[in-house]
């Protein structure tokens, strides 16, 4: 799932001073997972923001609404009719659910109220860990199923760099070193001959080196 | 050396782009500058243009001071970080160069190495931002430098636009000048009815344009130009001349001298020659230069 992070409130007090009627708009699906943009997050966030502007004297209308999803044509139609109502929109969604927001409601303000962080999966309450970078050509195959462009500081793509220790990477000590878990679980899954082959140079046209991405599939376009 | 005083004593000129060996074999390089030296001022190194693997600007940058000749070394935002950047800049400067262009770069989908990761750590401006700051002793992480670089700078310039792109242009070129930029190189023309807005931009904002006059090699070049590159305006006239001409490639070293002369009187601070790997011509295209120096 895609994992986001609050934003300092400070910075979103920053951001929607200059506007009135503002709708704190969550998004049911990843935002909500990882507890950064879900209902709960939108109700928390609006009163914090209502608490604020009335200590400050001023009138703000802060209303709440959650989508099943921003990034979806769909579910952004829900809001047509009411928003009329709003001078801006407070997006707790991650930057593709703002940003479809923003192509859909042209004339509208958006505000991003999260910070969109990577790709990734919770460890346990509370803590998650990044997993992929969508670097569009995928290599889990090779490394037994442990990515080295996301885990790796360094990105190497054949075995460890050199600085890791004790099965931690160099960049800091609490990190593991991507590279010494993939050793360890080729060697469990008794492929360690896999690891002798060189990988060839990445092909990173297919991450980010070709400008944005597009996946076109005829077979299922209508 | 040369460049930089003559530019900053306003006097017109000579620039002439000569591209690194693809190799380390440099001689084509020096030869093609030597042919010209005393008559080019500088010669521009493009740092990997089109994305096409090279050597290095720096580093034949450094290979022409060490036959004597002054070069304009390029800094492009594509392939380095921050740190590389800096470190090339410092290098540059202590190596005696003090004149140097940033520029964006192509992406590496363009070129020889289309697999490539692009870098773009820093963009332009915050690039010459940081070039400023290095200037006066202070790296772009504010950590003091034993010995600060000088750089005379410059970037490009596409004055082939029209309407609201004309405008991000001319909005772009001041955000440069007020970034330290002091010189344009422009892409290559063939007239100039519509360098007046930029002119005028330059005159306001203190920098100078400096053209490029491309020597076009053949009527398919010049078709292929017309028809294909968007950021040039290629005059129907200039075609028919090459189409018309016998002699084609005299035709158009005849066409590069007068434009050259043209460049002269429009104004302009100096001419930038590109000669795209015919560096055996650029005596003849330079003759015209000859009447020019004081
Ligand atoms: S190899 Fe690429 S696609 Fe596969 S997990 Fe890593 S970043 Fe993601
Ligand atoms: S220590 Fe391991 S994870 Fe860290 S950079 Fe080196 S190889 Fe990559």
């Amino acid at each position: 799932m895609i994992v986001a992070d609050k934003k300092p409130i400070e910075e979103i007090i920053e951001t929607v001073k200059p506007y009135d009627r503002i709708l704190v708009l969550g998004c049911n699906e990843c935002v909500t997972v990882c507890e950064a943009g879900g209902k709960k997050e939108v109700e928390v966030l609006a009163s914090a923001l209502r608490m604020h502007f009335i200590q400050q004297g001023s009138k703000k209308n802060f209303d709440e609404r959650t989508l099943e999803r921003q990034c979806d044509h769909e579910y952004l139609e829900e809001i047509r009719d009411i928003m009329d109502n709003y001078d801006a929109v407070l997006s707790l969604a991650c930057g593709v659910g703002v940003q479809f927001m923003a192509e859909k409601y042209h004339t509208t303000p958006l505000i991003p109220g999260v910070n969109t962080c990577f790709l990734g999966a919770t460890e346990k309450r509370g803590l998650w860990t990044e997993r992929c970078q969508a670097c569009g050509s995928c290599v889990l195959a090779h490394t037994a199923g442990i990515c080295p462009i996301s885990r790796c500081a360094k990105r190497v793509m054949n075995g460890p760099c050199g600085g890791s220790t004790g099965g931690k990477c160099e960049i800091n000590k609490d990190v593991d070193c991507a590279w010494q878990l993939i050793i360890d679980r080729l060697r469990d899954l008794d492929r360690m001959d896999e690891y002798e082959i060189v990988t060839p140079i990445k092909d990173w046209s297919t991450e980010r080196a070709g400008g944005p991405r597009t996946v076109a599939r005829e077979d299922v376009q209508v | 050396m040369q460049f930089r005083r003559r530019f900053e004593a306003g006097e017109f000129t000579c620039l002439v782009q000569i591209d690194p060996p693809k190799g380390t074999d440099v001689s084509t390089m020096v030869d093609g500058a030597m042919g010209v030296k005393g008559i080019a001022d500088a010669f521009i190194v493009p740092e990997m243009a089109n994305a096409v693997m090279r050597m290095s600007s720096l580093g034949a940058s450094v290979v022409l001071r060490n036959n004597g000749v002054d070069a304009v070394m390029q800094v492009s935002c594509r392939d380095r970080n921050r740190l590389a950047l800096q470190g090339d800049l410092l290098a540059a400067a202590a190596c005696g160069i003090n004149a140097m262009m940033v520029v964006t770069g192509e992406d590496p989908s363009f070129g020889d190495h289309h697999t490539a990761k692009a870098v773009y750590d820093v963009d332009l401006g915050t690039l010459l931002k940081g070039i400023s700051s290095m200037e006066k002793g202070r790296d772009m992480a504010g950590v003091e430098l034993s010995g600060a670089p000088d750089f005379l700078k410059g970037a490009t310039l596409n004055t082939c636009l029209r309407g609201a792109d004309r405008e991000v242009e001319l909005d772009r070129m001041k955000e440069m000048v007020d970034a330290g930029v002091k010189f344009f190189i422009t892409q290559p023309l063939f007239e100039f009815s519509m360098t007046q807005p930029f002119f005028k931009t330059a005159d306001n904002y203190g920098a100078k344009i400096i053209p490029t006059v491309l020597l076009l090699k053949s009527l398919g070049m010049a078709r292929y130009m017309a028809r294909n590159v968007n950021y040039v305006n290629m005059p129907d006239a200039i075609v028919h001349r090459v189409l018309k001409a016998s002699d084609k490639v005299r035709e158009c070293t005849r066409m590069a001298r007068e434009t050259i002369e043209a460049v002269k009187k429009e104004g302009f601070a100096g001419v930038n020659v590109s000669t795209l790997g015919w560096e055996h011509k650029l005596p003849e295209v330079l003759g015209v230069m000859d009447g020019l120096k004081g």
